[in-house]
């Protein structure tokens, strides 16, 4: 079995992978990060980065974009009421990336703590957020 | 006793603004904390605000060093999106430029190395090979940092001459191997202050993701040319070097053996790149989607996602750039480090200060 097949059967998510020319893209908005991010880790999968984009709902659409033997592999989910739990203590790497996602958009990395990477400590989180009419047109269809 | 030494933002051993705050127990490192907010300039917010086109300009600004990295991962990015193809032409010319600049990075790191170890005539050996590699690329490109060289769908203009940069490799490459390497690898002093230093184990280089030199000086394998090839990667013969010591004088040793095989890499490039075109057809319009485009930089994996609704400006632009993921290791790598040690640590992943907090 494909070592990208194996993952999704250890996270029991029943979503396929979706193949692109860019790599491999797995949507599963309820996903147990914790438990995706301890199986990409077990993988020895890199944690590349990840990317936050707003959607309509008030909610963030979140990719984690993970290296396995050279293959990208894109998981995206969604934050629950502007959150989603920090893998920080499973794979470190995450550290600076979801301290820049929360000083740009104020997602909520839950269990942890984020002291600004790129603010003041004064200053407010969320300096990306768009607060115009269209940001919901933007996400539409990102939501899922 | 123990007391902190605050190090920058602005401090002659840094050159841009960074902060670093060491915890000493007499001379020994106990704990590190860093700052980075002081270079931050909101490049991907306004990317969201800004054409397809402009965004090329823009991104060619994240990095002083490493600019055409940038606009080609950009541009790889949106040609995606597009289904856009480029001439093969063009592929060439982008793997020239990627490497020219690759040399340029590296000179500068080896002679900033050279410079805090307190070998000023190394220092000016390797600058004045900068300067030369610097000339060629305005002589190509008009420009000796933004090379403006990529554009959607190719590239901007020819190598004129293509004989004058073969030139300046072949120098370049005889430097590195007769003058550079020689220098670097048996000075007793270089060697004392290298060996054994800022060591980063291969585990925590994988649990910490690191990329680039840094990754590779460490024993992990991980070079983007190789394992998701772009542009004429897949064309050329090159090797990736990798040490294990995980130490400074690995990261020298590594970065010198990677000048070399840029070196090679060109002549072959000039030498297999086929006549024709450098733009593919016009580039008109970036249907709904998203991508992902990964580039080798000189420091590292360059990470571009780009999602587009249809209109002429993206809706998503992120960044992730190799400093960012390779800058957290340095708090590792000076625990139990001699203070003295720090700058050269600090400076040993080639940090880049403006690519980190774009």
């Amino acid at each position: 079995m494909d070592k990208c097949e194996e993952i999704v059967a250890q996270l029991d998510l029943g979503n396929p992978w979706e193949k692109r020319s860019d790599g491999w893209w797995l949507e599963a908005p309820d996903m147990d990060v914790e438990k995706m991010a301890h199986s990409m880790t077990e993988a020895n999968a890199r944690l590349v980065t990840m990317t936050a984009y707003q959607v309509s709902n008030g909610e963030f659409r979140i990719i984690y974009h993970w290296d396995l033997e050279g293959r990208m592999l894109n998981m995206v989910t969604m934050t629950r009421k502007g959150g989603i739990p920090s893998i920080v203590r499973i794979h470190p790497a995450s550290d600076w990336i979801e301290r820049e996602i929360h000083d740009y958009f104020a997602v909520q990395f839950t269990g942890r703590e984020l002291p600004p990477l790129f603010l003041h400590p004064e200053d407010s989180p969320g300096i990306f957020l768009d607060h115009s009419e269209n940001a919901s047109e933007k996400g539409k269809g990102r939501e899922r | 006793m123990s007391f902190t030494i605050p190090i920058g933002p602005y401090h002659p051993s840094l050159e841009e603004p960074f902060k670093l705050e060491v915890k000493c127990q007499g001379e020994f490192v106990e704990d590190a904390t860093m700052n980075i907010k002081f270079n931050f300039r909101g490049v991907e917010w306004l990317a969201q605000r800004r054409n397809y086109n402009q965004n090329i300009t823009l991104v060619e600004r994240v990095c002083g060093i490493c600019s055409d990295l940038h606009t080609l991962t950009f541009c790889r990015a949106v040609e995606q999106l597009a289904g856009l193809s480029v001439p093969e032409r063009a592929q060439y010319v982008r793997v020239i430029i990627a490497e020219l600049e690759r040399l340029t990075s590296h000179a500068l790191w080896a002679g900033m190395a050279a410079e805090i170890i307190g070998f000023q005539t190394l220092f000016m050996t390797c600058f004045a090979l900068r300067e030369r590699l610097m000339d060629i690329l305005e002589i190509i490109s008009g420009n000796r940092v933004h090379y403006a060289m990529n554009c959607i769908g190719g590239v901007t203009r020819e190598i004129q001459d293509p004989n004058a940069v073969l030139d300046i490799v072949k120098w370049t490459r005889q430097q590195v191997e007769n003058t550079l390497i020689p220098i670097f690898t048996t000075d007793r002093t270089i060697r004392a202050r290298c060996i054994g230093i800022g060591v980063l184990t291969k585990e925590a280089a994988m649990d910490w993701g690191v990329v680039g030199p840094t990754a590779r000086a460490s024993g992990v394998p991980t070079d983007i040319r190789r394992s998701t090839p772009y542009a004429a990667y897949d064309q050329l013969e090159f090797k990736v070097p990798v040490e294990t010591s995980g130490d400074v004088f690995a990261r020298v040793v590594v970065r010198l053996l990677e000048m070399i095989e840029s070196c090679r890499m060109i002549e072959q490039a000039f030498k297999k790149m086929p006549p024709g075109p450098i733009q593919g057809p016009e580039f008109v319009q970036v249907p709904p989607g998203e991508t992902v485009v990964r580039s080798e930089a000189p420091r590292g994996e360059v990470f571009y996602y780009v999602a587009s609704d249809g209109t002429d400006v993206p809706t998503r632009v992120k960044i992730r750039t190799p400093s960012l993921v390779n800058m957290p290791i340095v708090r590792l790598m000076v625990l139990g480090a001699n203070l003295a040690d720090v700058p050269l640590i600090n400076a040993s992943i080639d940090p880049c200060y403006s690519c980190t907090s774009k």
